[in-house]
């Protein structure tokens, strides 16, 4: 490929400004020796001219404002979604710090309360038990209660989406 | 990689990550009009970029934590907007950017904009009418290169990054595009008639 049709091949890309330092000054330099070029040139600067004088085209009324609403709504939601995955660590965190010190700490109130009050508790093992299965249901539910509000915040901003 | 944006600019796009409602309208402000200009270009049909486009500010909404401040916003914002737009256009099976195909349907009068009030208003909309009719008729995956170059002024490499592609099909795609788009101008008539 002669010169001349490696600088022609670069032309578009020039009138485009997308040409590297380089191959800019290739151009220029072969430009200043070929008329032929530059009319070249000319032709692809006026077509970047023609695409960047394109009338900018606007959405309808409404359009972008409905749009902000919804975005404003998910933002929202987000944020209660993020609040709530917080919730449901430092509660997880919670419940298991419960579990894993709950039992000393039933032992040790059951026989000071057993001794106080001199009665034996026998069973102490049971009511740790259902005490740490109250623990755990009533996080199930909780969880399960914030997944369902989750999903229909999710559907309701979805769904306003469609009515827009 | 980090682009050249302005700072105010990153600084909004980082409070937008945080969710802030405020920083989010000044992006929705900035950005409106390009971006559904952009999506027009891609899917012609003005109510169907409508709709994109109030998708992609939900998407943004909801994946903004995925964005990296470090990065160019304009670019993340965009490849947004673009994969909605693929997505639709697969849905429906009109065209696919990846299968370029022809179509002669002109497409000018589906383009928003108001009536001419004067002769020079007048011969610079029938000279852009052209321009953006010969736009319309290319493939998609140059009108989007074209609109991105031109419109939107990305450089080659935020482009690169909005179409998930190596630069070097980004060039490639923009060299076709423009060829494909003169040839079609010069179709219409002397060269020169479409010159301003």
């Amino acid at each position: 490929m002669s010169e001349h049709e490696k600088i022609r091949e670069l032309l578009m890309l020039a009138a485009a400004g997308v040409l590297e330092e380089s191959e800019q000054a290739e151009v220029n330099r072969h430009l200043a020796e070929c008329k032929e070029c530059s009319r070249e040139l000319d032709g692809w600067t006026e077509l970047a001219a023609g695409l960047r004088r394109l009338p900018t085209p606007r959405p309808r009324a409404g359009v972008v404002e409905r749009a902000r609403a919804l975005m404003v709504r998910q933002l929202a939601a987000e944020a209660e979604r993020r609040w709530d995955s917080k919730l449901v660590v430092c509660a997880v965190l919670f419940a298991w710090t419960l579990t894993l010190a709950g039992w000393p700490i039933a032992r040790l109130l059951m026989s000071g309360a057993a001794a106080w009050l001199d009665v034996s508790v026998r069973y102490a093992w049971l009511v740790y038990a259902a005490y740490t299965a109250v623990g755990w249901v009533t996080a199930g539910a909780a969880l399960v209660i914030l997944g369902v509000r989750y999903r229909t915040m999710r559907r309701m901003t979805w769904a306003d989406f469609e009515r827009s | 990689m980090a682009w050249e944006v302005p700072v105010g600019l990153e600084s909004e796009a980082t409070r937008l990550r945080r969710g802030d409602p405020a920083a989010f309208e000044a992006l929705l402000e900035r950005y409106h009009n390009r971006l559904y200009r952009y999506l027009l270009r891609i899917v012609r049909e003005p109510a169907t970029a409508e709709d994109l486009f109030q998708q992609t500010w939900l998407r943004v909404a909801e994946k903004i934590r995925s964005y990296n401040p470090q990065r160019s916003f304009e670019a993340w914002l965009f490849s947004v907007a673009r994969n909605l737009a693929i997505d639709y256009l697969r849905r429906c099976k009109l065209e696919s950017l990846d299968e370029p195909t022809e179509s002669g349907e002109t497409r000018t009068e589906r383009l928003a904009g108001g009536g001419p009030t004067a002769l020079e208003r007048v011969i610079v909309m029938e000279r852009s009418s052209r321009v953006g009719e010969a736009l319309g008729e290319l493939p998609a995956i140059y009108r989007e290169v074209l609109s991105l170059r031109f419109e939107e002024e990305m450089k080659l490499e935020e482009i690169a990054e909005v179409l998930g592609t190596p630069l070097s099909t980004v060039k490639t795609r923009l060299r076709r595009g423009l060829e494909q788009m003169r040839a079609r101008l010069e179709e219409r008539g002397a060269a020169g008639e479409w010159q301003v």
